[in-house]
């Protein structure tokens, strides 16, 4: 097999932007397992590399040049690099080096890598999705990933992640919103929102927010956003008591999910309220603003 | 606030009210080693889902309440007895034995002293040194003193560095071998029995703080999570200077297991988690400027 053949064209960022910001030595490493990856073909040689590259990298930024980050969207949109770690960078960089047969074979080594891997590591995997060699195959692992109750390695499939949208269906999506939300996680980082939502979806939260209230608990103000497109006469009502009863944001949060929906009583609801109507005309008032105000004060 | 390592607690094994008391106290970094559960293990399988664990979840769990998990991999003296078995774990080690956080080799050593235990302590004694990891020595708590001379016998003929080598669970008869021969001495606080904290304060105060450690060995036994800091409160009491509880509450730990490479006082002085979904200013290309957020209760997750 010729390694040249191999190249791929995120690995070939990856490795540039980390020779701008690593020691020398740490590259050297690289190459060498990359070498040893591609000519051993045994999954241990892998497997060690890939657990020992925290001795090389660091989990500290990984930085990408605007030109990389570009080109690394028209090579698949929605990749989100530029939020990786440079460790976790150079595991994907040895993911991307595997020489994978078919699928089959693909599957049982990554199922290894996820059944031994530490938090880091596996986090390092689930980001990698969309980019890995029959990401198609891999949903089950994605749905797998949504199961965990390890904060970090949830995110790691379910924000800034383009592999949700780009290949679950509207089951994996539905139980990937309604996890995100009951783990309290930043929801504008999911990326497509608005066009995967819909009505099951809508429902279930709405289930949701009742159940929450009974428990006397509040329901993050996010959550409103993936009901908006799905107001009828039965939700409005709920839209109307968060405007009455919320703080400021979740009234802003209930006034920008009606100004997503044709229903009547949801635009006569936002046109009582002309000032925050007006804030989200003039687009201060957006759903990353909503996340970045909740996280702020959580 | 005074800072405290537990560097042997089986976490696994506790409440989260314990993870809450030890924060409290003051605990802010602890190793678990790797041992066994109580109840055999039959299956390699078992012990792989075991090390995931050690590097997975119960490192999530104690990042939760405030408190840096590491943890040692190896196969225990007990179930080394289950041959077959033993062979196939042995096998897996290599997998765990380089993950990061991973600080030494253990605890491994001797329980009947038996030939099979024998075997796989010195082949797991050369994994640590292919690793250049340090050893955790598990001493056996029947036939302690020969058990203790002879698991520092095999480790020297295995051309292990004394100073790579903490040897666990001493007491009064095994400590002046341990520390003459120049070994970290451990020592596992025990409530009721064996090694107490009033014991504890004699020892310190009879050989000085020197390569001494205490620790909790706390598990699904009788066992107290809070050992150290409390051992800690009673050799002020009784006088101790504080630079030497110091030392065997905190420092000794960090330096030994440290030379892993592996353990760095800036993972709990620095604790604020580099969260890249929420990079400083500078960093990101398409968004700066927040300010990160401190790990705590609204963390925890609900299950």
């Amino acid at each position: 097999m010729s390694i040249s053949n191999q190249v791929n064209p995120i690995a070939t960022i990856i490795l540039s932007a980390l020779s701008d910001q690593v020691a020398e030595k740490s590259i050297v490493w690289l190459a060498q397992k990359r070498e040893k990856i591609l000519l051993s073909e045994k999954e241990m040689d892998f497997f060690m590399a890939f657990s020992q590259a925290s001795r090389y990298f660091k989990s500290i930024p990984f930085k990408l040049s605007v030109d990389q980050f570009h080109e690394s969207q028209a090579l698949c949109a929605g990749l989100r690099m530029d939020l990786w770690s440079q460790l976790q960078a150079s595991r994907v960089y040895l993911l991307l080096q595997y020489p994978a047969a078919d699928s089959a074979s693909w599957k049982s080594t990554l199922q290894k890598l996820f059944e031994t891997g530490d938090m880091l590591e596996i986090e390092a995997l689930y980001s990698a999705l969309p980019i890995m060699p029959f990401a198609e195959e891999m949903i089950g692992r994605a749905r797998e990933g949504l199961r965990t109750n390890i904060t970090s390695v949830f995110d790691a499939v379910a924000l800034n992640n383009p592999y949700p949208s780009t290949y679950f269906d509207e089951s994996a999506w539905n139980q990937m919103v309604v996890k995100a939300i009951f783990m309290q996680r930043p929801l504008f980082k999911i990326q497509h929102a608005e066009a995967r939502a819909n009505q099951e979806l809508a429902d279930i939260i709405i289930d949701f927010a009742h159940e929450r209230w009974s428990a006397g608990r509040n329901v993050i103000p996010e959550l409103w956003r993936f009901v908006g497109p799905f107001i009828n006469s039965k939700n409005i009502e709920d839209l109307k008591k968060v405007v009455e009863e919320g703080s400021e944001l979740e009234k802003r949060a209930a006034l920008l999910a009606c100004s997503m929906s044709d229903f009547p009583e949801a635009k006569s609801l936002l046109e009582k309220n002309g000032e925050i109507e007006n804030e989200i005309e003039s687009g201060k008032l957006n759903w990353d603003w909503i996340g970045e105000e909740a996280m702020a004060l959580a | 606030m005074e800072m405290f390592i537990d560097p042997h607690i089986h976490v696994t094994s506790r409440t989260t009210d314990d993870y809450e008391a030890m924060r409290k106290a003051g605990i802010v970094a602890i190793i678990e080693p790797a041992f066994w559960l109580g109840q055999p293990r039959t299956e390699a399988a078992s012990f792989k889902d075991y090390f995931s664990s050690l590097v997975g979840w119960e490192r999530f769990r104690a990042k939760q309440f405030g408190i840096v998990h590491y943890c040692t991999i190896g196969l225990n003296s007990k179930e080394a007895n289950n041959e077959p078995l033993a062979e196939q774990v042995m096998e897996l080690l290599p997998l765990y034995a380089g993950k990061q956080g991973v600080v030494a080799i253990g605890e491994i050593g001797y329980d009947d002293q038996t030939a099979a235990e024998d075997k796989f302590y010195r082949l797991q004694l050369e994994l640590a040194k292919e690793m250049d990891l340090p050893v955790m020595i598990h001493t056996p708590h029947r036939d302690k003193k020969k058990g203790t001379t002879k698991s520092m016998d095999v480790s020297e003929e295995h051309g292990l560095a004394p100073n790579m080598v903490i040897v666990d669970h001493n007491n009064e008869e095994t400590v002046k071998e341990v520390l003459d021969r120049g070994y970290w001495a451990a020592f596992t606080i025990y409530p009721h029995t064996k090694m107490g904290s009033e014991r504890m304060v004699d020892i310190v105060k009879q050989y000085g703080p020197e390569r001494i450690i205490v620790d909790s060995a706390a598990d699904w036994g009788i066992s107290d999570p809070l050992a150290v800091p409390k051992t800690a409160a009673l050799m002020r009491k009784m006088g101790v200077p504080e630079e030497h509880i110091r030392l065997t509450c905190y420092q000794n730990a960090l330096t030994a297991y440290s030379q892993s490479g592996q353990m760095d006082e800036l993972d709990w002085l620095n604790a604020e988690p580099i969260d890249q979904t929420k990079k400083m200013s500078g960093n990101s290309v398409l968004r700066g400027g927040q300010v990160p957020r401190v790990d705590g209760p609204a963390d925890r997750v609900e299950n």
